[in-house]
């Protein structure tokens, strides 16, 4: 693509709502992702990620927007599966290997048979950063601003009951409370993100820029400013380069953040190796 | 001294787990700056009824009173109360990812609980970790990570957590669990100067016969009820650990310590 091509793409207002939205998207799914890692809830997110489809798939079934349905149907799968997850005696993983694949089958198969049903399957596997709108951005800025004052004003609740359950509820941490919140709030964040970055790769976003962040970093706060930095950076690098080469917007944002998480290993080794050597 | 003066008291308490009654109407109280030891085979529903204690599981019947003020079916405290209680657990597993250096960690244990912004640090919460750290000796340990640490000086950590605000009432769960012959001996005698110079009220799971007979004031031996009470001399003699622990587990006390 030529650079003047490139460069009125850029000032196309829906090119710099993708790069707003897409560096916001990225900037929240690092912050709510350093949480969700260290807590274990990486397959979780993945999981609620693959399952989102059904939500889409029942929204099209009722004749109702699809992301309207989808808010809701993820909060209330998130907490059906949390509980599920509580009770049971199985593994974890197996268990939500079973919940994802379940409902992703009957997603497909729901879907093979709407015939009205215009949207492509690949927009809804890799998302259409392009498309979104927007209210897209106003409500995805909004919950990035509403969980960094909830992670914030609550974030010696969050470290405790990411390090101990029991430790944290004994020094007055209302644990089932944060680990409800916590869990809608992901539920939510996935929901509003699968326009943007679909089914197969929301857990990119959550999962990569933590761990980045986590390899660079020795302290809570500064660990989940660098997740979301790294989250919001890379998406924003990511859109960039897919309109630069004229590729898929989702998966080449998820090949920056890979690259970057890449990069995050090398400095890390860097640092270590010059710590043992000192 | 008088019941009027206990830390925690505990009335006719009942706890379940997984559907079961693991603790039976037990009833004792805490004095005031005392150190207790509960004591009972695996599975007697000791960490069940520390757990009750701290609020951490629902009680089936009872009542316990902590500082004076009931604790809640759901383990509700006001939180005046609940920044006098500190918990050193029995396996504090840390995350193998978890970033949380250790002056980040006590001074989280300064702080209380409910909404607080986190970069107002405050001189006061900065001077309050530094004298937790130097006088649990692990000043040196500041800038290191939770993941980095020993077991031995994770438990010291972990006093320096409880030592930063004034406390009343310490709850330890087999805290030495784990700890080599040094370690165990180190963070006995910290605890004991501690105690002392705090005037915190102890309550420790034990397995150590030998510690408790040296350092408690008051042993509960529990085996689902409360199977007896009272001083080290009374309450850990050979017939009454023998109907506690079973006749083997005397006799093979027998042959280790002869």
């Amino acid at each position: 693509m030529a650079e003047a091509e490139f460069l009125s793409l850029l000032s196309e207002p829906f090119m710099q709502r993708a790069l707003l939205g897409g560096m916001l998207t990225g900037a929240l799914g690092g912050v709510l992702g350093s949480f969700a890692v260290l807590r274990q809830l990486s397959f979780f997110s993945d999981a609620l990620g693959h399952s989102s489809l059904l939500g889409i798939t029942l929204g099209i079934l009722l004749g109702v927007n699809p992301t309207l349905v989808l808010i809701p149907f993820a909060v209330i799968f998130a907490l059906l599966v949390s509980q599920l997850v509580e009770r049971s005696a199985l593994p974890t993983d197996a268990l939500l290997n079973i919940v994802y694949s379940s409902s992703l089958a009957i997603a497909i198969l729901a879907l093979s048979r709407v015939e009205t049903y215009r949207g492509g399957i690949q927009q809804l596997l890799f998302g259409d950063i392009l498309g979104i709108s927007r209210l897209d951005v106003v409500v995805i800025a909004a919950f990035l601003v509403a969980s960094v004052i909830y992670l914030g004003l609550s974030m010696r609740a969050q470290v405790l009951l990411t390090l101990n359950q029991d430790l944290a509820g004994a020094m007055g941490v209302r644990t089932r409370w944060h680990g409800l919140a916590f869990v809608i709030l992901l539920a939510v964040v996935v929901a509003i993100s699968i326009k943007a970055v679909g089914v197969l790769l929301i857990s990119a976003f959550v999962v990569i820029p933590a761990c980045a962040g986590r390899l660079l970093s020795r302290s809570f706060p500064v660990y989940v400013m660098i997740s979301s930095g790294i989250g919001g950076g890379c998406a924003l690098l990511g859109l960039l380069f897919s309109g630069l080469a004229n590729l898929p917007s989702g998966p080449s944002v998820v090949m920056v953040q890979f690259l970057g998480f890449l990069l995050a290993m090398l400095v890390s080794n860097r640092i270590h190796s010059n710590i043992s050597g000192a | 001294m008088s019941v009027k003066e206990a830390v925690l008291q505990v009335h006719d308490l009942s706890v379940e787990r997984r559907g079961r009654l693991a603790v039976e109407g037990v009833s004792f109280a805490l004095p005031a700056e005392s150190d207790t030891a509960l004591v009972g085979p695996n599975g007697a529903g000791k960490s069940t009824l520390v757990s009750a204690l701290l609020g951490l599981l629902p009680h089936a019947s009872g009542r316990v009173e902590l500082l004076g003020q009931p604790l809640g079916a759901n383990g509700c405290l006001p939180r005046s109360v609940r920044a006098q209680i500190a918990y050193v657990p029995q396996n504090l597993v840390i995350q193998g990812l978890i970033p949380v250096s250790v002056a980040e960690f006590v001074g989280f244990g300064f702080d209380l609980p409910g909404p607080r912004l986190p970069w107002r640090s405050g001189k006061q919460r900065t001077e309050a970790v530094f004298i937790a750290l130097e006088r649990t000796h692990t000043c040196d340990l500041r800038n290191r990570l939770l993941t980095e640490l020993s077991g031995g000086q994770l438990k010291r950590v972990l006093l320096a957590f409880c030592l930063v605000r004034p406390r009343r009432l310490l709850v330890l769960d087999e805290a030495k669990a784990g700890l080599d012959i040094h370690s165990n001996e180190q963070f006995q005698q910290q605890l004991l100067e501690l105690r002392r110079q705090e005037g915190w009220t102890v309550l420790q799971v034990s397995h150590d016969l030998e510690m408790v007979r040296r350092s408690s004031d008051q042993v509960l031996c529990l085996n689902r009820k409360l199977r007896c009470s009272g001083s080290p001399e009374a309450t850990l003699s050979e017939e009454r650990l023998g109907e506690l622990y079973g006749l083997n587990m005397v006799s093979q006390h027998h042959q280790t310590h002869g």
